[in-house]
C-alpha cells in the first residue's frame, strides 16, 4: 500500500541537478511568466494610448512652429511599429522617453513613484486583512444583526463615491486631529512641525509604511499564535496591540509628529488635509476591504458544507476554531486567487484618492499629462503601474503557494 | 433532491436572494426616476424652462442654494438650477453608463471565456495571457484617456460605458469567465455530448454557453458599479464630456463649501442627491451581482478548487 505523500514537508525541486526549495523554482517559473504578461501589457497599452489620442494634440506644444514641426520633434511622423520598436527598446534599458514638455519621464516619475507605491502596497495588504477577518464574521454571523452590519458596511466600502469619502474624511477628522496635537503638546501648524524636523516627508512616509506592515504581519503571527494555544485574549488583542506597538516605536524614533502630519496635514497656507499621504492609505483600505469581504463571504459559506467541518464540530472544537482554525483558512485561498481580480477597482479607488488628496504622487502626474495629452508621462505612469500589479501578483501566488501545498507542488 | 428541473430550482433561489431583491427594487426606484423626468416636464414643469432647467434655469424669487421646498422638490444649487430636474437628467445618463458597460463586458467575457475553455491550447493560452495583462490596466484610466478633448456628442455616456465595460472585459471578466468554463468542460454531460458526437458549436451553444451566462453576468455587474463610480468621477472632474451627472451635483455641492470655507452649511440636498445617486445605482448592480454569485456560485465545491488553479 502507498502511503500519502507527507504534505508537511517542504517540497525540493531540481534546476540542473541541484536541488534548491520550492521557492525559487516558483519564483523561477513565476518571473518568466510576468515577463510575458508585461510584455503583453505594454504592448497593448502603447497601442492603446498611441491609437485613441488625437495626433493633433501635439500642436499645443509646438514652439513657434506649426503642428508638423512639433510632431517631427517629438517623432510622431514616423511609422508606427517603429515608434514601437524604439520604446520598447528604450524600455528595456530603463529609458522611458523624454515627456514632451521637456524633462526626462524617468525624473518626473522617480519623485513621484514612491509615495504611490508605499501608499498603494501597505493599503492593499492592510485592505485584505481587514476584509478577510470582516467576512469572517458576516459568513458566521449570517442572518444576525451583527452580520448583517458587516455586510452594509462592505457594500457601502465597494460603492462609495471615492471624493465623497475623501470630503468626509478631510472635514470631520479635522477637529479630532487638531485636538490630538494639542493634547500632546505638538504645533499645530505643519509648517512649524517640518521646519524643526531632521527628516523628509519620504524619510518618514517609508517608516510609518513600515511599520504598519510590521504591525499587520505580526498581529497575523500573534494570532496564529493565539489560536494554537487557545489565548482567545491574546487572538482578540493581536492587532490592536501590534498597531500600538507600532505607533509607540515611530515616537520612541522621534518621528511621531511628523507622521500624524502625514495622517493629517494642518497647513493654514493651502487647503486643511491635502497632502497627507497616509490619508491617502486609510482611503485606500477604507474603499477596498468590502470588495475582500464578499470574497471571503463566500469562500466561508462554500466550505461551511464540507464533511470536515463536521467532523470538527463532532470533535468538540468550539464554533470560533471551527471558524479560524479550519474553515477561514480553506477559504483564504480562493479568496486570495479571486482577489487579484479586484486590482484594477482597487488601483482606480487609490488613484481617485490620492489625486483628490492632492499628494504628489503618480495620480497627479498621470492626470496632468491626461489634459495636456503628453503621451510618453502617461505611459510612463501605466509602466510603472503595470510593474506594480505584477509584483502584487507575484506575492500574491506566493503567498497562496505558501498556504496550500496542492499549489507549491503544480509549481515545482 | 428536488424533483424539480435545475433551471427552475436556479430561478426560485435567484428571486428569493435578499441581495438581488434589493438590488432589482433600487433599480426600480432608479427606472421610475428616469421615467419621472419626462412626464414633470410634460405636467407639473410644463412652459417652466426658466425655472426648472437643468443647465440654465433660475429662480428670482429665492437665493441660492435654497433647501428643498414646494417649488423645488430637491431644493436648488448655488447657480439656481433645480436639483429634481438635474438628478432625473443624470440618472439617466448613469444607468446608460451602467447598461452599456454591462453589455461591453458581458459580451466579451462570454466570447473570450467560452472559446479559451473549448478550445483550450493555443487559444487558451492567448486568451489567458491577455487577460493577466489587462487586469493590470485599470479601465477609469483607459477612459479617460480615450475621454479627453472628445466633446459630449462622439463621448457621451453610452461610449464611456462601452469603454470601460471592454476594458474590464478583456481583464477580471474573461479571467472569470474561462475560469468558470474550464469547471464546466470537466462536468460529465460535455464529456457525454462528446460521445455521441457533438460538435464545437453544440458544446458551445447548448453546454457551455448557458452555464457561463451567470458566471459573466456576475463579472458584468461587479464591472457596472466600477464604471458607475469611474464615469461619476470623471463628470465630477469634468474631464470627460461636460454634461450633467451625479458626480456634477457632488462638484456643485463640495465647491459650495468650500468657495465659503465652512461659513454657511453644506447643501446637503445637493451634495447627498449627487453622492446617494452614485452609491445606490452602484449597490443596486453590485448586490445583483454578489446576489448572482451566491445563487451560481457557492457550494459547487469542485468548481472553486479548479477557479483557484487556473485563477492563481
Amino acid at each position: 500500500m502507498r502511503s500519502p505523500p507527507d504534505l508537511r514537508r517542504r517540497p525540493t525541486s531540481d534546476i540542473q541537478g541541484r536541488r534548491v526549495p520550492w521557492v525559487v523554482a516558483f519564483l523561477a517559473r513565476r518571473l518568466a511568466w510576468a515577463v510575458i504578461t508585461l510584455a503583453i501589457y505594454l504592448t497593448a497599452v502603447f497601442f492603446f494610448v498611441q491609437w485613441w489620442v488625437p495626433i493633433d494634440f501635439s500642436s499645443q506644444f509646438a514652439l513657434g512652429g506649426g503642428q508638423a514641426d512639433a510632431a517631427a520633434r517629438f517623432g510622431l511622423d514616423r511609422p508606427l511599429p517603429e515608434r514601437y520598436a524604439e520604446y520598447m527598446g528604450g524600455l528595456l534599458t530603463g529609458d522611458l522617453g523624454q515627456s514632451f514638455s521637456g524633462p526626462p519621464v524617468s525624473e518626473m516619475i522617480a519623485d513621484a513613484a514612491p509615495v504611490t507605491i508605499l501608499v498603494f502596497a501597505v493599503g492593499a495588504v492592510i485592505a485584505y486583512v481587514v476584509g478577510e477577518l470582516l467576512g469572517r464574521v458576516a459568513a458566521w454571523r449570517r442572518g444576525t444583526a451583527l452580520g448583517s452590519v458587516v455586510s452594509v458596511l462592505g457594500v457601502v466600502s465597494a460603492t462609495v463615491f471615492p471624493p465623497f469619502l475623501v470630503f468626509l474624511l478631510v472635514r470631520y477628522l479635522r477637529q479630532p486631529m487638531v485636538s490630538l496635537r494639542r493634547f500632546l503638546g505638538l504645533p499645530t501648524d505643519s509648517l512649524v512641525i517640518w521646519r524643526d524636523s531632521p527628516f523628509e516627508p519620504s524619510e518618514v512616509l517609508g517608516l510609518v509604511a513600515l511599520s504598519l506592515l510590521a504591525a499587520v504581519v505580526a498581529g497575523l503571527l500573534v494570532r496564529a499564535y493565539a489560536h494554537r494555544h487557545r489565548l482567545r485574549w491574546l487572538a482578540f488583542a493581536a492587532f490592536p496591540a501590534n498597531l500600538a506597538a507600532a505607533v509607540g516605536a515611530l515616537f520612541a524614533a522621534g518621528v511621531g509628529a511628523e507622521a500624524i502630519d502625514l495622517l493629517y496635514r494642518v497647513d493654514y497656507t493651502t487647503s486643511i488635509g491635502s497632502g497627507s499621504p497616509v490619508l491617502v492609505l486609510l482611503g485606500v483600505v477604507l474603499l477596498s476591504f468590502g470588495q475582500v469581504l464578499f470574497m471571503m463571504r463566500v469562500g466561508i459559506e462554500d466550505e461551511s458544507d464540507e464533511y470536515y467541518v463536521l467532523s470538527a464540530r463532532a470533535k468538540g472544537l468550539t464554533e470560533r476554531e471551527v471558524r479560524d482554525v479550519h474553515v477561514a483558512r480553506n477559504a483564504l485561498i480562493p479568496t486570495l486567487a479571486a482577489s487579484f481580480l479586484a486590482l484594477p477597482t482597487l488601483l482606480a479607488g487609490m488613484v481617485i484618492v490620492e489625486f483628490e488628496l492632492e499628494v504628489d504622487g503618480l495620480s497627479s502626474v498621470f492626470f496632468d499629462a491626461v489634459e495636456v495629452q503628453d503621451i510618453p508621462v502617461m505611459m510612463g505612469v501605466l509602466v510603472v503601474l503595470g510593474l506594480l500589479g505584477i509584483g502584487l501578483r507575484l506575492a500574491t501566488d506566493l503567498t497562496i503557494a505558501h498556504l496550500d501545498p496542492r499549489q507549491r507542488r503544480a509549481a515545482v | 433532491m428536488s424533483s424539480r428541473p435545475p433551471s427552475t430550482r436556479r430561478w426560485r433561489q435567484v428571486r428569493s436572494n435578499p441581495k438581488i431583491a434589493m438590488g432589482a427594487a433600487i433599480l426600480l426606484f432608479f427606472g421610475l426616476v428616469i421615467a419621472a423626468n419626462p412626464l414633470l416636464w410634460a405636467t407639473v414643469w410644463k412652459g417652466q424652462e426658466r425655472l426648472y432647467d437643468p443647465v440654465i434655469g433660475y429662480d428670482h424669487m429665492i437665493v441660492h442654494p435654497s433647501a428643498p421646498s414646494a417649488t423645488h422638490w430637491l431644493g436648488t444649487d448655488s447657480l439656481g438650477r433645480d436639483v429634481t430636474s438635474m438628478f432625473t437628467l443624470a440618472a439617466r445618463s448613469s444607468v446608460a453608463v451602467a447598461v452599456a458597460a454591462a453589455l461591453a463586458s458581458g459580451a466579451v467575457s462570454l466570447v473570450l471565456g467560452s472559446l479559451a475553455a473549448y478550445h483550450r491550447r493555443w487559444v487558451d493560452a492567448v486568451v489567458t495571457h491577455m487577460s493577466d495583462a489587462m487586469v493590470l490596466l485599470p479601465a477609469l484610466l483607459a477612459v479617460w484617456i480615450v475621454g479627453v478633448g472628445r466633446p459630449d456628442e462622439t463621448f457621451g455616456a453610452v461610449q464611456v460605458g462601452a469603454v470601460f465595460g471592454l476594458v474590464y472585459g478583456l481583464g477580471p471578466a474573461t479571467a472569470a469567465v474561462r475560469a468558470a468554463g474550464l469547471v464546466v468542460m470537466a462536468k460529465p454531460f460535455v464529456e457525454a455530448a462528446r460521445l455521441v458526437g457533438a460538435g464545437g458549436y453544440w458544446t458551445m451553444s447548448r453546454h457551455l454557453l448557458p452555464h457561463l451566462m451567470p458566471h459573466a453576468a456576475v463579472q458584468a455587474m461587479i464591472g457596472v458599479t466600477g464604471a458607475i463610480v469611474a464615469e461619476a468621477f470623471l463628470n465630477f472632474r469634468s474631464a470627460v464630456g461636460g454634461g450633467i451627472g451625479f458626480g456634477y451635483l457632488v462638484y456643485e455641492g463640495l465647491t459650495w463649501q468650500e468657495m465659503l470655507a465652512g461659513l454657511r452649511d453644506i447643501p446637503w440636498w445637493v451634495l447627498g442627491t449627487g453622492t446617494l445617486g452614485i452609491t445606490l445605482l452602484a449597490a443596486a448592480f453590485y448586490l445583483v451581482g454578489i446576489g448572482l454569485r451566491e445563487v451560481f456560485d457557492s457550494r459547487a465545491v469542485q468548481q472553486r478548487r479548479v477557479v483557484s488553479r487556473a485563477v492563481g
